[in-house]
């Protein structure tokens, strides 16, 4: 078995499937291709990759349908790709199971950045010793010591603030749904309550970003939720 | 000739025949009295009072009767001898006769001239009643009402138990019942009384079912109510034209719509193609080695233009869902700046040194909006401004608390002003200030965003400013209800 990581791409487009063979075998990936929900679910069987990249809309099943048999005996980082206007269905795939997501047309930067935090996620789940310190810019987030500072200096957080900032931190480059984020910070009574979140990454922002308006650590995904960027 | 009147009073008729023969009996009862004192000729005279008083209340029939009970009257009571109907005077067999005579012609042309009233007046009922119902149907638009209108004129002209309406229509057969139920709360059913087709121009389109207790129609009546289904016949094509007019004119003008949209998406979609296609040819051709600042050149116009297409995309998948009214809001509570901000770094990327500014107070209270659609809002009003207002101008997105209920919004650029008569032009479809081959657009970036303002109860308009130009819109707080209570820990 080569040390190059597998990836398995279940896409019914035939063009999609030729690029990203190309393009991630370039990156020194072992790619798979499969153009149907079966199809893909027998070669995740077969092959054990390290991650599978699912498109949304197959012919032969829907992508909600294919996380959940998937998740039903594999951990293996799932990242979705769909079409704009379907954020339901996004939030759907994510609460089934679904790692992250990309919305086509994505920029290639983007996919390999989701496949490189899905890998390493998927690493950290079986140490020990976590990472317990996260780094994002100015930003150093010390988990274990529930300390935060900012070019040195330390940042005053709320307990509410901490424990959301911590949460986003310890899941870096992934994003998180709105529900997901609501019911483990808050309480899975107040999921629905999106207005919290709001005010509170508001509040997190202007202790932590440079320009609010223009935010690099703490970013909106609209209509699904949040995704903390850290330094890689 | 039987009369509508006397057949629905049955009563009445009864009556009049005793009243003749009670008359004629009180009259001779009173003449008795005074038998010795009277002429047989003034007598004679006296009897013609009861028949006349018959013909004119009874009619023809009662007036016979009266005729009769009188001559046998004055035979029997006042003719010698008393008391028989034997008659010895040839003089007198000669009065009686031309009494009876002149008895039975007095009630006959009474009798005559009481019936033609009646036949005048119900022929008068039924000319209102029709003019009431043709009257009614005219100002009636919509089928069910035509029908249901019909049936309870039907049901109040020949005060019938129960009427249907039974029509066919060109995908669905309705059925009208009046009174929706009988006393009993139970339907009439069994062989109806009388039963009217309605016939239209081309077809048979329905027809009309009565049930009554009182029995058959006379002649009339059954030409009344064929006159009552031709009227309805009638208004019922004139509605169903009309529909079939108007659907027409609608799917006429929705084909004019997509041909226009056809035709603009078509220009629209090559012009971003035409660009990535020349610039990967170019790059994929071996003869010329390109310069590593040539290739990024090109590289960076396929991916400006592959975004644009996409942007494209999403407009159209957005104006077809406002056009098909399938625009369904994913509304949450949301921070404004936020949608502003996203939408304001997507245009940094695309515009040619513009700057753009958000001046968005701190303390606006949170809107309750579908964020997605809220960014293709400002998206779209940024890319407009991008377009129409001069390079490293300033373009800037501001937001006012109105009053309790309504935030204000503001996205204003340093364009050229655009004629009073455009102002409101511009948000219809495929409406743009400038000839098509000038500024690239499909003409549908402002009508998707007066879509999705209205589909949040906003409201959307353009003004000129003093320098530059401006749209603005509202946006209700409240339609979420009370603005939400967040806890501070």
């Amino acid at each position: 078995m080569s040390n190059q990581p597998h990836i398995l791409v279940i896409d019914d487009e035939y063009q999609i499937l030729r690029a990203l063979r190309t393009i991630l075998t370039a990156r020194q990936f072992r790619v798979s291709t499969a153009a149907t929900g079966e199809e893909g679910l027998a070669l995740a069987a077969a092959g054990q990759p390290d991650a599978i990249i699912l498109d949304l809309s197959l012919p032969d099943m829907d992508g909600v349908t294919a996380c959940k048999r998937l998740r039903e005996w594999t951990q293996t980082p799932i990242v979705i790709l769909s079409v704009r206007d379907s954020e339901q269905d996004k939030v759907l795939a994510l609460d089934a199971g679904a790692d992250d997501y990309l919305t086509k047309p994505f920029g290639i930067d983007e996919l390999l950045a989701r496949i490189r935090v899905a890998l390493r996620h998927a690493a950290a789940q079986g140490q020990v010793d976590k990472k317990t310190v996260v780094t994002a810019g100015p930003i150093v987030i010390d988990l274990a010591q529930h300390s935060v500072k900012r070019e040195g200096e330390e940042v005053k957080l709320t307990a509410t603030e901490f424990k959301l900032l911590a949460y986003l931190a310890a899941n870096a480059g992934r994003v998180l749904t709105h529900h997901t984020i609501l019911s483990h910070v808050w309480d899975p009574a107040d999921a629905d309550h999106v207005e919290y979140l709001r005010v509170f990454v508001r509040q997190l922002r202007k202790k932590l970003e440079d320009d609010t308006e223009q935010p690099h650590i703490l970013l909106s995904e609209p209509g699904v939720g949040y995704r903390f960027i850290a330094d890689d | 000739m039987p009369t509508i009147r006397s057949f629905s009073n049955k009563d009445r008729r009864v009556l009049s025949f005793l009243l003749a023969i009670a008359s004629t009996a009180a009259l001779t009862a009173g003449l008795l009295i005074i038998r010795d004192r009277m002429e047989v000729a003034s007598v004679a005279l006296l009897y013609l009072v009861p028949v006349g008083v018959s013909a004119t209340v009874g009619g023809l029939g009662p007036g016979i009767i009266a005729a009769l009970a009188s001559f046998f009257s004055l035979n029997y009571f006042f003719l010698p001898p008393y008391g028989t109907l034997m008659v010895h005077q040839s003089q007198h067999l000669l009065a009686l006769l031309v009494f009876l005579v002149l008895a039975i012609l007095i009630s006959q042309l009474v009798g005559r001239m009481t019936t033609s009233l009646a036949t005048a007046r119900a022929r008068e009922n039924e000319t209102t009643r029709l003019y009431e119902l043709s009257l009614a149907l005219t100002r009636l638009h919509r089928e069910p009402d035509i029908l249901s209108n019909l049936a309870q004129h039907i049901l109040e002209t020949f005060q019938a138990a129960q009427v249907e309406i039974f029509v066919e229509g060109e995908s669905q057969t309705s059925l009208v019942r009046l009174p929706e139920k009988d006393s009993e709360g139970s339907i009439l059913s069994g062989q109806p009384t009388a039963l009217v087709s309605l016939q239209g121009s081309q077809r048979m389109v329905g027809e009309i079912r009565m049930w009554r207790p009182g029995g058959l129609l006379n002649p009339a009546e059954e030409r009344l109510l064929r006159t009552y289904a031709s009227q309805g016949v009638l208004a019922l094509e004139r509605t169903r034209l009309a529909a079939s007019e108007s659907r027409a004119r609608i799917l006429e003008e929705s084909d004019r719509m997509k041909t226009a949209l056809l035709s603009s998406v078509s220009h629209e979609l090559r012009t971003p193609l035409a660009t990535i296609k020349a610039a990967v040819t170019s790059l994929r051709s071996e003869d010329i080695p390109w310069e590593a600042e040539a290739r990024r050149d090109l590289l960076a116009a396929v991916e400006e233009e592959s975004d644009h297409l996409n942007l494209l995309v999403g407009n159209l998948l957005n104006m077809s869902r406002i056009e098909a009214g399938a625009l369904q809001l994913k509304r949450r509570w949301n921070v404004l700046t936020d949608i502003a901000a996203a939408a304001a770094t997507r245009g940094r990327h695309a515009g040619k040194g513009h700057r753009i500014e958000l001046d968005i107070p701190e303390e606006l209270p949170l809107v309750y909006v579908d964020e997605i659609l809220m960014e293709q809002v400002f998206n779209n009003l940024l890319s407009n401004s991008l377009k129409y207002s001069p390079a490293n101008s300033v373009i800037k997105i501001s937001a006012r608390p109105q009053d309790e209920q309504t935030v204000w919004v503001q996205v204003d650029n340093q364009g050229p002003a655009v004629s009073e008569a455009d102002l409101e032009k511009i948000f219809e479809k495929f409406h743009r200030v400038t000839a098509a081959d000038q500024i690239t657009g499909t003409g549908l970036g402002l009508s998707i965003c007066k879509g999705i303002v209205e589909a949040h109860q906003g409201r959307i308009w353009a003004e000129n400013l003093e320098q530059g130009f401006a749209i603005r819109f509202t946006l209700p707080i409240q339609v979420g209800g009370e603005a939400p209570r967040v806890p501070s820990e």
